[in-house]
Order: structure tokens, then sequence, then C-alpha cells
């Protein structure tokens, strides 16, 4: 049902862009990849975004992944990799600047916003899979949790707060229970250093049988610092999935994007995930090495090196991921 | 009568020169209207030009505004971010080279722009954001309208060079001729 109206709140974006919007883009990013854990994919994400005259934004967008080889997070940075085409974030919003107050609004369907959860700061950023404790099957904080709601940010640019109440609309294999949440999430900056705390409160996580009691909530703190285009950010997420567990981890990346390294920017990750559940714990660390190369024309590439612990995904202690993408925007 | 004289000396100090003409013209491309072209004539001011408005490249959905931004050498551009997401705005390869680093919503940034050149200006997070400074060191430059129109004001009469660049082409050198009611038009083929 929300499916549909999320299918249906994209065609009417789609269809009443043109007639009510004053400026309007769309974007097609298609990616092909490989990793040595067996794993091969493909994917395609469009998007159409806009403004009104009034300055009403609309922001739309659809994706498609598909992988085939064995069970691995590679490539699923910020989007699913399951084979259906669904929409992703379709949303309006409205920001208002009184004085020096920041007041927003967005309704619809968007990524859930805890912590460092946008889009553009996942995806083809230099790193090819999602942070462990970002990604669903680790009984984590999953990239691709999605609500259908409403969220408010109010506050001064330096320091506000954002609430966001919906409906889980998750994409992605672990799903939540369908039901009212909510988040909170705080954030300000100082110079360069910019730090955010959120808390989010859920509904059951629905997709593992009947052992699963209790709402799930998890609380993070997160800090990015952007010097000379060395970028270090990094994310503490703790909390329980549902009841008798916790889940509890973290990551820190370095991206650096400076002229001297021309095309080139590296980057580099290092995380650990601790999943406390009795017989069926997963303690898992990982790290990174890598770089997003800008390439000609549309093309950007990206590849990982990464070093994780036996048992995790294929079994294979070093792995080589490797993607490329072509963007183009009209 | 003698008031008369020195008030008009007084005006012409205080206005520092003579009141230019106000030249209008259009850019095109294979015959064909183009907007964000820049135009500039190398010529003296005619007169002391008062600072303007601050002089802005925002980050607004997702976009750069304007796609092509023209300054004066000397200029300071602020670059605020009017997005929910962050911005990391940068340009490395020719003209000022700068780096901002992530900022939020409601931030902003500034950058002197103290030489002529171009700057490609991008954003980290987003590649489809790409937008144009060209920095010119004359008080006489437009960018076209949507129309392939614009406006120089304020130059004065005479034969002067003048240069025309629009994105992704050839900058274009020649001399106009300007007086009252001139135009100059500008062509790529």
């Amino acid at each position: 049902m929300a499916l549909k109206a999320a299918a249906a709140a994209l065609v009417m974006a789609l269809a009443a862009a043109p007639c009510t919007a004053q400026s309007i883009t769309a974007e097609v990013d298609v990616t092909g990849g490989v990793s040595t854990e067996n794993v091969r994919a493909a994917s395609t994400q469009a998007r159409v975004f806009g403004a009104s005259a009034s300055d009403w934004r609309f922001f739309a967008e659809a994706t498609w992944g598909g992988v085939d080889g064995q069970e691995s997070d590679a490539f699923g940075a910020a989007y699913p990799y399951d084979g259906r085409i669904r929409p992703m974030e379709v949303y309006a919003e409205k920001m208002f600047r009184p004085r020096t107050y920041l007041l927003g609004f967005r309704a619809g369907r968007y990524r859930t916003p805890f912590g460092i959860s946008s889009r553009g700061e996942y995806g083809y950023t230099g790193f090819v899979r999602a942070p462990l404790i970002r990604y669903g099957e680790h009984f984590a904080l999953s990239n691709t949790w999605l609500e259908d709601g409403l969220d408010v940010a109010a506050g001064w640019p330096r320091l506000y707060v954002e609430t966001s109440l919906g409906v889980p609309q998750d994409e992605g294999e672990l799903l939540r229970r369908r039901g009212l949440d909510g988040s909170v999430r705080i954030q300000g900056y100082y110079k360069s250093l910019i730090v955010g705390a959120s808390r989010l409160y859920t509904g059951r996580d629905r997709a593992l049988g009947d052992y699963v009691q209790g709402r799930a909530l998890f609380n993070g703190v997160d800090a990015r610092f952007t010097t000379g285009g060395v970028q270090v950010r990094g994310e503490w997420i703790f909390g329980r999935p549902f009841d008798g567990v916790t889940t509890t981890g973290g990551y820190l990346d370095l991206l650096v994007h400076r002229r001297a390294l021309g095309i080139v920017t590296p980057v580099a990750r290092f995380e650990r995930l601790d999943y406390a559940a009795g017989r069926y714990s997963l303690f898992l660390h990982r790290v990174t090495a890598g770089a997003r190369v800008q390439m000609p024309g549309c093309f950007t590439g990206q590849i990982n090196v990464i070093h994780q612990p036996a048992g995790l995904a294929a079994g294979r202690r070093n792995v080589m991921d490797a993607g490329i993408t072509c963007s183009v925007r009209r | 009568m003698g008031y008369v004289w020195v008030g008009l000396l007084a005006l012409v100090l205080v206005g520092g020169g003579s009141p230019g003409i106000e030249v209008r013209g259009s850019a095109t491309f294979k015959d064909r209207p183009l907007a964000d072209a820049v135009v500039w004539v190398d010529a003296p001011e005619t007169r002391q030009e008062s600072p303007g408005p601050e002089i802005i490249l925002d980050q607004r959905n997702l976009s750069f505004a304007p796609h092509v931004l023209a300054v004066r050498v000397g200029t300071t551009v602020s670059f605020p971010n009017h997005d929910r997401v962050f911005h990391d705005v940068f340009s490395f390869r020719d003209g000022k080279r700068f780096e901002l680093g992530l900022y939020p919503v409601g931030a902003i940034k500034h950058v002197p722009f103290d030489r002529p050149g171009l700057s490609r200006v991008f954003c980290n997070i987003h590649p489809g954001m790409a937008a144009y400074i060209i920095v010119v060191d004359t008080a006489h430059f437009a960018v076209s309208d949507r129309e392939g129109n614009f406006l120089l004001p304020n130059v004065p009469a005479g034969t002067h060079p003048y240069h025309a660049w629009r994105p992704g082409g050839p900058i274009l050198n020649g001399s106009a001729d300007i007086r009252t009611g001139s135009r100059l038009d500008v062509q790529w083929r």
C-alpha cells in the first residue's frame, strides 16, 4: 500500500513538475561492478528534482539494483540490490529562514534521518560497501531504511533539532514492522567541525520470526571534520534491534580530496560491529582502503581493498571490489 | 553663475567621470540564442563604481545558481548552502583554486577572486553540480540571459577590445566601436 502510494507520488511529481516547477533537473546513474567475493552487480538510479517559483522543492528517485553470485554486502553502500524497481526517496520540502532561524519541513518518503544518512554521503563517495553498522543484515541501522512521514528541522544553522515521525518503508532484506516510529537528531557545527547526536525509536523487526520481541532503539553520535581537502568522519551507534540483544559499532572514514592528487580521491575506513546475541553473536571488524577515480566523460571508478576477519560474508579475509559509474545530469 | 560651474565641477568629481554608454547585445551559437555567455570590454571606468550587493554563488536544490557567474577582479564571492544536505565546494583546475570543505544548511563560506581567469566549480558530494566563475579585469562585463541578450552599462565611447566566453567554447576576441545606440553581438558558429 505504502509502496503504491510512494510510486503514485513519484508519478505525480514527475507529471506535475514540468507544469509548476521553476527549475527541474534529471539525473541518471548507471553502475556495474565486480567483487572477488564472487559477486557481480549492476544498478541504475534515476532522479528528478526541482523547485517551484515559491521555492517548494521536490525530489523523486527510483532505483534498480541486481546482484549475481554469493551473498555479500558488496555494493550495498546506499541502495538495495535485490532486482526490484522501486521508488527510494520521494518527497517535497520547504525551508524558511526567519531572521537568523532555520525552519524546514519535509513530507513524503525519505531516508531515516539518523546520523550520517544522506544518499550523497554514502553513494559513490569511494566506498563500495555500507559501514558494517549501517548494513541491515548485521542487525544494525540500515542505510536503506526509509520513512513515510514528516520531518521538521528547527533552530539555527549552527545548532538545530530535526524530528521525524513516520511509518517505516524500508528497502533491503531485514525490514522493520510498519507502525509509527520516530527519530530525533541534534546537529551543530563550529568552524569545520560538524557534530550530531541521534535517537531512533521504532517498531519490531518483523523479518526474524516469533522469537523477536520488543521495539528497536538506537542511539548514535557522529562527527565530520574537514581541513585542506581532508575529511575525517565517523559514527558510533549503539542500541538494540529488538529485546535481549544489543548492536554496537561504528566507523571512522578518511577521504582525501586534494588538488595534488588529481583525479584520485583516496579513502580509508576502519570499523567494527558487535552484535551480542548469545550463540548468534557477531563480532566483526573490517579495514578498507580504496579510491574514487574521476574518469573521462561521465565515468567515475571506485576500487576498494578490504581486509576482514574470516567468517564475514563469503569468508574471505582479503577482498577487492571495483565499480564504475556513469552519471548524467540534464 | 560661478556657483553653478563650481557645482557642476563638483558633480563631475564626485561622480568620478562622465557617464558611459549603455551597450546592448546578444550572444548566439550556431545562430541560436545563447544563455550564460560572458562578454566583457577592456575599457577604462567611466566612474567610480560603488560596492554592489553581495556576490553569491548559491547552492540550492542540488545545483549552483547561477550556472555562470562573472565577477570583477578583487570580488569576494559568497557560497551559501541552502540545501538540507551537505555540500563540499571546490575548484581544482584553472583560475582560483580552493576547497571549502563540508558545510551544512545555512552555513556560508567566502572566496576572494584576486586574478582574472576561469574557475570551474564542483561539489565533491554531488558530481552533477557544476558552475563557472569567470573573473575579468574590467568593470564592463555582462552575462547573457535566456534569450541570449545582455547589457553592458557605462561603457565609454570609443573603440575597445572585447572578449566573449561560453561554457565549453573558445574565447572570442574582437574590437567594438562603442557609440550611442551601438550594439555588440557575439556569435559562435
